[in-house]
């Protein structure tokens, strides 16, 4: 499953489109605590936090995710936009929640 | 005497001010060393203190007579500290040009005032005269009394000062010899100031030193463990620390990583690196971080880890990664 299939498959709002748009997501780790994010090793992860801050997006890029999808339909801040364009980011809002959205990715991937 | 109300001061600017979107300076592309300085400066340090005034029962043409004689261009019309509105060299001009400069001060002051306060960062003030256009803003104190003015020279002379000190430092630092630890061969050096909760810049140094390596073809797992260690130690200076500054060289095969801060130290530093124990307060939680893992995931991703602190001195955390040579030297 690639970041696009899991942004068509949640029917998520693509906001940024960036460099991870189309890689290979193996592994999806869903946290709104960014201290977490950062102990996971995983290359290309898709991240899915109910947390709408610049710092998701920074701690993404930090850890080498492919794309942040936000959900619950969080509105964003409006420099969240600027800051995944920055920083290559693909970025999405997804509306149902984290559990949902879990079960929805999982479903998916092992289909 | 016609009763004037004393102006409202305008809220802090809104988040556009916070964010930085509308400053002149913008905050993704100017160097961290002077984005560091307009957030740390505040206003009541750049403003000039003694303020010439005048009572609204003044008339106009003695505040024409300080104008001219102290070289401003607007007056603050003040009464037991309190603003109540200014006489800009335009009022003059109208009240000349009216026959009105006999007529008290406050009959025809300006009294739509847009004020600062004197513990905004200096952001702001850049961004008012930015989004206003005036020449020059009044400074209030927490009680709303007159404490100061500001006008853009003394921006710039405040902003010129600091940053001859803040080059005069680097150049010291550059010139001191090589830290025996990381060997001869050191072949980068960056420092990044890291300002208190700095939020907005929170994370761009690690950034920074992230896309250096990989621009280095340094190994992906090794970028990664350095990235994560001087992305939680930059978060660490802007969340817990008084400010403070975040260094990092590569040499010999080894990347190191070190933030000291000016304060406000650990008491115990064994309990600040145990796992899930923090003094993060709820607004930080809410960021995302403080849920005391930061210093136990440094550790765990370096090959090497100090950290010393002292009570009202300071912390110095070091992370040494044992990177290897660039992937293309390796081949």
């Amino acid at each position: 499953m690639t970041v696009q299939d899991a942004i068509s498959v949640l029917n998520a709002e693509l906001i940024a489109s960036g460099e991870g748009l189309l890689k290979k997501v193996n592994h999806i780790v869903a946290s709104d605590l960014m201290s977490d994010v950062l102990l996971v090793d995983e290359e290309d992860m898709l991240l899915l936090t109910s947390l709408a801050s610049d710092q998701v997006l920074r701690t993404a890029q930090i850890v080498g995710a492919a794309a942040v999808i936000v959900v619950n339909g969080k509105s964003l801040p409006s420099s969240m936009k600027k800051v995944a364009a920055d920083l290559g980011m693909t970025l999405a809002i997804a509306k149902q929640s984290k559990f949902d959205t879990c079960i929805a990715l999982h479903q998916r991937m092992t289909s | 005497m016609e009763n004037v109300s004393p102006p409202t001061p305008p809220p802090p600017p809104p988040s556009e001010g916070a964010s930085g979107d509308a400053l002149s300076l913008t905050t993704a592309y100017e160097p961290l060393v002077l984005m560091e300085l307009i957030q740390r400066l505040k206003v009541r340090d750049v403003m000039t203190h003694s303020v010439v005034s005048v009572e609204r029962c003044i008339p106009l043409w003695e505040a024409q007579r300080l104008m001219k004689e102290k070289h401003i261009s607007g007056i603050p019309v003040v009464e037991e500290g309190r603003l109540f509105g200014l006489v800009s060299m335009e009022d003059i001009i109208c009240a000349i040009e009216g026959g009105y400069i006999a007529q008290p001060c406050g009959h025809y002051m300006t009294t739509k005032l847009v004020v600062l306060e004197d513990d905004m960062p200096l952001s702001f003030a850049i961004h008012y005269f930015d989004r206003f256009h005036f020449g020059r803003f009044p400074v209030l104190n927490r009680d709303r009394l007159l404490v100061g003015i500001v006008c853009q020279r003394d921006i710039n002379r405040a902003l010129l000062d600091e940053l001859s000190k803040e080059f005069s430092r680097m150049e010291k630092s550059v010139a001191r010899s090589t830290p025996p630890d990381i060997g001869p061969t050191t072949y980068m050096l960056r420092e990044f100031p890291v300002a208190k909760y700095d939020f907005e810049n929170a994370g761009k140094a690690a950034n920074a030193i992230k896309t250096a390596m990989l621009e280095r073809k340094f190994p992906p797992k090794m970028v990664r463990r350095v990235a994560v260690a001087a992305y939680e130690l930059e978060i660490n200076l802007v969340v817990h620390s008084d400010g403070g500054m975040l260094t990092w060289q590569i040499g010999n095969g080894r990347s190191e990583v070190v933030a000291q801060d000016k304060g406000p130290g650990i008491e115990d530093v064994a309990w600040a690196c145990r796992d899930g124990t923090s003094t993060a307060n709820e607004w930080i939680r809410s960021l995302g971080f403080g849920a005391g893992l930061g210093l136990v995931n440094v550790k765990r991703v370096s090959d090497s880890f100090e950290i010393t602190s002292k009570v009202g001195v300071g912390t110095t955390v070091r992370s040494i990664v044992n990177i290897g040579a660039p992937l293309e030297e390796q081949e």
